[in-house]
C-alpha cells in the first residue's frame, strides 16, 4: 500500500506543478518542419544562416497575414519544392514510403498469429 | 618514418591473413585441438594492426605533414588530445580503427571460447578473416592512411572545429566497438550454421557478444547525441538525421537479437530467425559505414565524400550478403517443429511481440532513410523525410509496445495466467489519471498525448514495483525496461514542456517578458591555444526571482577559419537551462537563444542505466531463475 500512497502524493505534486504552462509557439513549430536549403541536415529553426533567418521572417509575415499552418506549407512547397518540407506528406511519390512499414507490421503480426494459432491447434490435436 | 612503418605493417597484416587462412584450413580436419599456431598468427596480425594504428597516431602527435591524412586533418596548434582523436576523426583513420577492432575481437573471441567445438571456432575465424581481408584491401587500395605528400607542407589544414570536443573524440571508437562487435556475431552465426552447432550452449556463448556490442552501440549513440545537444547549438539531441538513423538500425536489430537469443538459450526454437538477425545486424552496421562514407547522404555528418570508396564497400557488402544467404540456404536445417508449442500468453509469444515491434521500428527507420535516395535515383524528385514522418509512424506504436513491455516479462515461460490483476489494473488507472492531469492544460492533442504518457507511466510503475518486490528475479531485464520507460517519459516531457526565447540583444540591453528577464551584461575576449573565445555574460531572472548567470561562447578557430557557438548549459535534476549566442551580420547585436528544457539529464541517465542493465546481464552467471 506504500506504493499507492507514494503515487497519490506524486499525483498531487504534479497537479500543483502543471497549472501554469503556456501554449506552443506556432512559428517555431512550422520552422522546425522546414529544411534549411543551404545547410547540411539542419532545419530552418535550428539554423542561423541568412536563408533560414529570411524564412523565419517570411513565416512570421505569412502568419500575420492570417494563413494557417497548412497554407504556409503549400505556399513554401510551391516556391521551393518538396525538398523543403520535412514532412513528406501523402502523395503518389510517397505511397510506398508510408505504406511499406505499415504493411511490414501487418505482415509480421500475421506471421506471429499464425504461429500461435497453428501451434495451439497442433497441440490440441496431439 | 612512423608512416612508413604503419604502411608496411598493413602489408604484413594481409600476409598474415593468408597464413591464418591456410593454417586454419589445414587444421580443420587433422586434429581434435585448435592449433596454437593459428592463435599466435591471429595475435601477430593484431600486433601488426596495432603497430600500424600506433604509427598513424604517432604521425598525428608529431604533426608529420608528409602524411596526407595528417596534413588534411591536423594542425600544429591543435591540443594534443585532439591531435590523437583526429586519428579516427577522418575516413582513413576511422577505417583503420575498424580493422583494429575487427582483429582485436577475433583474438579475444578465440581466447574466450575455449570450450566451443574446434570446427566451429575455425569457421568463425575464417569468416572473420574474409571481412578482415576485405577491410585490408579497402584500406590499402582506396583509402590508404599513409599516403605521402611531397613537398612536405609546413602546416596542416586542421580538424573541423565542431569535431574538437571530448564527447566526439571518444564517440567513434565506442560506436565502432558496437558496430564491429556485430561482425563476430555474424561470423559465429554462419559458422554455427555450417557446423550445425546451433545449440543452447551456442546461444549463451554468443549472447555475451550480443550484449557487449549492444552496450557499446548504445553508449556510442548516447555520446553522439550528447555531442549534438551541446555542440550543434540548437538544443536538440535527436533529429532523425540519416547518419543518426544509420546507427539506430543495427541497434534495433541487436535489441531484437538479444531478446531472441534469450529464448534460444532456454528452448531450441527460432533458430533460423536468430541466424537471419545475426546476418542482418552486421549487414546494417556495414550499410551504416557505406552510407556515411560514400557521401550518399546529405547530412551534417558527411565529412568524407568519395564515390569510389562507396562503390567498393557496396560491392563488398553485396558479396557478404550473397555469401551469407547462400550458406544459410545450403546448410541450415530448420528445427523440428512438432514438439514445441506456443501459447498466446507465454514468454515466447511476448518475445515474438517484441521482435514484431522492433522489426517494425527498424523498417520505418530503414525505409525512411533510403526511400528518398531511391526516389531521387528513379524519378529525380527530391523529397525530405524528417522528424514528422518518424514521429507519426513510431510514436503511436510505442503505446502497445510499452504496454507489452510492462506485461510481457511477467508471463512465465510456457503458459501462465496473469497474476495479481488488481495491481495491473490499478496501476493503469493511476497512470491514466496522472497523464490526464499533466496534459489537461496544454495546447496539444489531448487524447493522443495522454494515452502515450499513460503507457509510459504504466511501464514505469510496473517495473518500479517489480524492482522493489523482487518477485521476478531478473534484475537486468527489470532495469532495462525501467530505464526505457524513463527514457521515453523524459523525451516526451522534454518535448512537451520545453520553452524558449529567441531575441537580438546589444550589450547592456534587457529582454523582458511576462515570466523572464534576460540582461546582457558584458562581453569578454580570451585567446586560447587554437581559437579566440568571445564570451557573453547574461543575467537571467525567471518569474520566481531565481537568478542564473549564463555565459555562452563564440569560438573563432584560426585553422580552419570557422566560428562555432558553444552553448552554456546549467543542468540540474529537473531541468536544463541552455543558452547560445550568435553574430548578427553587420550589427552590434547578438542573436540570443535561451531554452528551458525539463528532464534533459534524465534522457542521458536513463540511457546509461540501460547500458548498466546490459552489464548486469553480462556479469550474471545464470540468467533467469
Amino acid at each position: 500500500m506504500n506504493i499507492l500512497k507514494f503515487l497519490v502524493s506524486v499525483i498531487f505534486l504534479i497537479y500543483c506543478f502543471s497549472s501554469d504552462l503556456k501554449a506552443k509557439n506556432l512559428e517555431i513549430e512550422i520552422t522546425k518542419n522546414l529544411r534549411c536549403l543551404i545547410c547540411q541536415g539542419q532545419s530552418v529553426y535550428d539554423s542561423d544562416s541568412e536563408f533560414a533567418n529570411s524564412l523565419k521572417i517570411l513565416v512570421e509575415k505569412k502568419l500575420n497575414e492570417g494563413l494557417n499552418e497548412k497554407q504556409i506549407y503549400i505556399y513554401l512547397k510551391d516556391k521551393y519544392g518538396d525538398w523543403i518540407l520535412y514532412d513528406p506528406g501523402f502523395s503518389k511519390n510517397t505511397y510506398f514510403l508510408w505504406l511499406l512499414p505499415i504493411l511490414m507490421f501487418i505482415f509480421g503480426g500475421a506471421i506471429i498469429l499464425r504461429k500461435v494459432i497453428l501451434k495451439k491447434k497442433n497441440y490440441e490435436l496431439s | 618514418m612512423s608512416s612508413l612503418i604503419g604502411y608496411y605493417s598493413l602489408i604484413f597484416g594481409v600476409g598474415v591473413s593468408i597464413l591464418v587462412i591456410f593454417f586454419s584450413i589445414k587444421n580443420f580436419n587433422d586434429t581434435q585441438k585448435l592449433d596454437t599456431k593459428v592463435i599466435s598468427l591471429v595475435f601477430l596480425q593484431l600486433l601488426f594492426v596495432i603497430i600500424s594504428f600506433s604509427g598513424l597516431i604517432l604521425s598525428f602527435v608529431n604533426s608529420d605533414f608528409s602524411n596526407e591524412t595528417v596534413f588534411n586533418h591536423s594542425h600544429t596548434t591543435k591540443p594534443l588530445f585532439y591531435k590523437i582523436s583526429g586519428t579516427w576523426g577522418n575516413h582513413e583513420g576511422s577505417l583503420l580503427l575498424w580493422l583494429l577492432v575487427l582483429t582485436l575481437f577475433i583474438f579475444v573471441f578465440l581466447l574466450r571460447s575455449k570450450n566451443q567445438p574446434k570446427q566451429y571456432k575455425i569457421l568463425t575465424l575464417l569468416f572473420q578473416q574474409i571481412i578482415i581481408v576485405g577491410f585490408f584491401i579497402f584500406l590499402i587500395q582506396t583509402s590508404n592512411p599513409f599516403n605521402h605528400v611531397f613537398p612536405v607542407p609546413k602546416e596542416g589544414l586542421g580538424l573541423n572545429p565542431i569535431l574538437q570536443d571530448p564527447a566526439l573524440a571518444i564517440h567513434p571508437p565506442i560506436l565502432y566497438l558496437g558496430y564491429v562487435g556485430t561482425s563476430i556475431i555474424f561470423s559465429s552465426a554462419l559458422a554455427a550454421v555450417c557446423s550445425n552447432n546451433i545449440t543452447k550452449i551456442w546461444a549463451s556463448h554468443i549472447k555475451k557478444w550480443v550484449l557487449v556490442s549492444w552496450i557499446f552501440l548504445t553508449l556510442g549513440i548516447l555520446l553522439g547525441s550528447i555531442w549534438a545537444y551541446y555542440e550543434l547549438g540548437w538544443g536538440g539531441f535527436w533529429f532523425w538525421d540519416p547518419v543518426e538513423n544509420v546507427s539506430l538500425m543495427p541497434w534495433f536489430a541487436l535489441t531484437t537479437l538479444l531478446h531472441c537469443v534469450l529464448v534460444l538459450e532456454k528452448k531450441l526454437i527460432l533458430t533460423s530467425w536468430v541466424v537471419v538477425l545475426s546476418i542482418a545486424t552486421f549487414t546494417l552496421s556495414m550499410c551504416g559505414t557505406f552510407l556515411v562514407r560514400s557521401g550518399i547522404l546529405n547530412s551534417v555528418h558527411t565529412f568524407a565524400n568519395d564515390p569510389e570508396r562507396g562503390l567498393y564497400i557496396l560491392i563488398f557488402l553485396f558479396i557478404l550478403i550473397f555469401l551469407s544467404f547462400f550458406i544459410f540456404l545450403i546448410f541450415h536445417k530448420s528445427e523440428n517443429n512438432n514438439s514445441k508449442t506456443f501459447y498466446l500468453l507465454s514468454k515466447e509469444t511476448s518475445i515474438l511481440v517484441n521482435n514484431w515491434f522492433m522489426m517494425y521500428f527498424l523498417s520505418v527507420v530503414l525505409i525512411g532513410t533510403i526511400y528518398p535516395i531511391f526516389l531521387e535515383v528513379i524519378s529525380s524528385q527530391k523529397i525530405s523525410v524528417g522528424p514528422p514522418f518518424f514521429n507519426k509512424l513510431i510514436l503511436p506504436f510505442l503505446i502497445p509496445f510499452m504496454l507489452a513491455m510492462a506485461i510481457g516479462p511477467k508471463l512465465k515461460w510456457i503458459k501462465s495466467d496473469i497474476e495479481d490483476k488488481i495491481y495491473l489494473i490499478s496501476f493503469f488507472v493511476i497512470s491514466l489519471i496522472l497523464s490526464v492531469l499533466i496534459i489537461r492544460n496544454l495546447d496539444i492533442n489531448f487524447l493522443y498525448n495522454s494515452i502515450l504518457i499513460t503507457a509510459a507511466f504504466y511501464l514505469f510503475f510496473i517495473t518500479l514495483r517489480d524492482f522493489f518486490l523482487r518477485k521476478y528475479r531478473n534484475l537486468s531485464q527489470i532495469t532495462a525496461h525501467f530505464s526505457f520507460s524513463i527514457l521515453i517519459l523524459s523525451i516526451l516531457f522534454n518535448n512537451i514542456f520545453s520553452s524558449e526565447v529567441i531575441t537580438n540583444l546589444k550589450i547592456n540591453e534587457t529582454y523582458q517578458s511576462q515570466n523572464l528577464k534576460i540582461n546582457f551584461e558584458s562581453i569578454e575576449q580570451e585567446n586560447k591555444q587554437n581559437f579566440k573565445a568571445i564570451r557573453g555574460k547574461f543575467i537571467v531572472e525567471d518569474q520566481n526571482g531565481l537568478i542564473e548567470v549564463m555565459q555562452p561562447e563564440l569560438r573563432i578557430y584560426n585553422q580552419p577559419n570557422i566560428v562555432t557557438s558553444e552553448a552554456d548549459i546549467k543542468t540540474n535534476i529537473f531541468t536544463d537551462k541552455f543558452m547560445t549566442m550568435n553574430y548578427v551580420q553587420n550589427q552590434d547585436h547578438f542573436n540570443i537563444r535561451y531554452q528551458v528544457k525539463p528532464f534533459m539529464i534524465w534522457i542521458w541517465i536513463s540511457t546509461i542505466l540501460l547500458c548498466l542493465s546490459g552489464c548486469l546481464s553480462l556479469i550474471r552467471k545464470k540468467y533467469e531463475n
